[in-house]
């Protein structure tokens, strides 16, 4: 997979994508005057800590001298688990509960999976590069 | 596991006929590895055609899986309260009874997932099987704990499912709440605290799966 394209295109291209999802969701409270929908926002950031506190480049050392590394990893799994499914489901829940309209509804959804999903691609597009600390501008 | 397996033709041997025999023989020998092989990996006690599937990535998915329906079962119940408060039509309202359900499950899954499952696989080798080695003793006592820990735990999980259930019979069903948005809210913590139940459950096998995964590997 040698796709030549510059780190930089992929950070800028990825904060776009990272506005766009935030445009959505705060689009989605400001347009009907109802502020519930950005709690969603605060649930798709959180999402993605988990995995990264107890990853697996922190436990690297840890991974067969101690059985506890195996339990944190998957403390780590079930909170993202937990995390993305909660994201999804609060604004459906709020839609369900006529707290929100169904347009709403739908670009609150949206918004946050696109925030999630560019949070996930960025540290997935430089978990490798990172040993080379000069890569990324090169 | 390597198996040493024995090379012929490439010692470096006098005459051709000597090659071809000692090539034979190393067949014969390779083959006689293999059967004794073959009959060591057959020697299980269930026979399923397909392999089980216990690598790290389906433990993986399990426990990913988990968390999504503990997440669902909580928002499930959480729907039922907000529609409680918001939308609700009728004359009945969530109150804190409905509540007692959810914690219970959640307790029970916090309690059953908790406890270190070596040892009751440990006290179960050292007592059942009568060893009594150095510290047998201790082993037992902890098996005992972590049994008894393990019993309030599942007690607390199907306590809870009940209750709700029950939530469900006296709250809304006996006092005639029939029509779909009012029971909607007993049926959704029943719905609840059933997928809270079943996140448990896969929690419970993903970790077993791991531990037959660790153990194979130190093997």
């Amino acid at each position: 997979m040698e796709l030549k394209v510059s780190p930089l295109t992929k950070i800028i291209s990825l904060s776009g994508f990272l506005a766009l999802g935030f445009l959505l969701v705060i689009l989605s409270c400001a347009l009907f005057h109802n502020y519930y929908p950005l709690l969603d926002v605060l649930i798709f950031l959180l999402a993605p800590l988990p995995n990264s506190l107890f990853g697996k480049g922190s436990l690297d050392g840890a991974d067969f001298m101690s059985e506890n590394a195996g339990d944190a990893q998957d403390l780590g799994h079930f909170l993202t688990g937990l995390f993305v499914t909660s994201g999804v489901a609060l604004p459906t829940v709020f839609y369900h509960c006529r707290l929100i309209g169904l347009m709403s509804c739908v670009m609150c959804t949206t918004g946050g999976l696109v925030i999630y999903s560019s949070i996930v691609v960025f540290s997935w597009f430089f978990r490798s590069s990172w040993e080379q600390d000069d890569a990324l501008f090169s | 596991m390597g198996v040493l397996k024995i090379k012929g033709p490439e010692i470096v041997v006098p005459s051709e006929g000597w090659l071809y025999y000692n090539s034979v023989q190393a067949d014969r020998i390779n083959k006689a590895i293999d059967d004794i092989m073959d009959t060591d990996q057959s020697r299980r006690l269930f026979s399923f055609p397909f392999k089980f599937p216990n690598s790290a990535n389906v433990r993986k998915a399990a426990v990913y899986l988990s968390g999504i329906l503990y997440a669902l079962g909580f928002w499930l119940f959480l729907d039922a309260v907000i529609y409680s408060k918001h939308a609700n039509g009728s004359s009945v309202h969530v109150t804190f009874v409905d509540w007692i359900p959810f914690i219970c499950s959640t307790l029970g899954t916090l309690t059953v997932n908790s406890i270190e499952k070596n040892r009751l696989l440990q006290g179960a080798m050292s007592s059942d099987s009568g060893i009594t080695s150095f510290g047998g003793d201790l082993d037992s006592t902890m098996a005992w704990q972590a049994r008894s820990v393990l019993f309030f735990g599942l007690a607390l999980l199907a306590g809870g499912l009940s209750g709700s259930v029950v939530v469900l019979i006296i709250k809304f069903l006996v006092k005639d709440f029939n029509t779909y948005p009012t029971v909607g809210m007993g049926v959704n913590n029943v719905l609840g605290n059933f997928s809270i139940l079943l996140s448990c459950i896969v929690l419970w096998i993903a970790q077993n799966m791991e531990d037959e995964y660790s153990y194979s590997l130190t093997l």
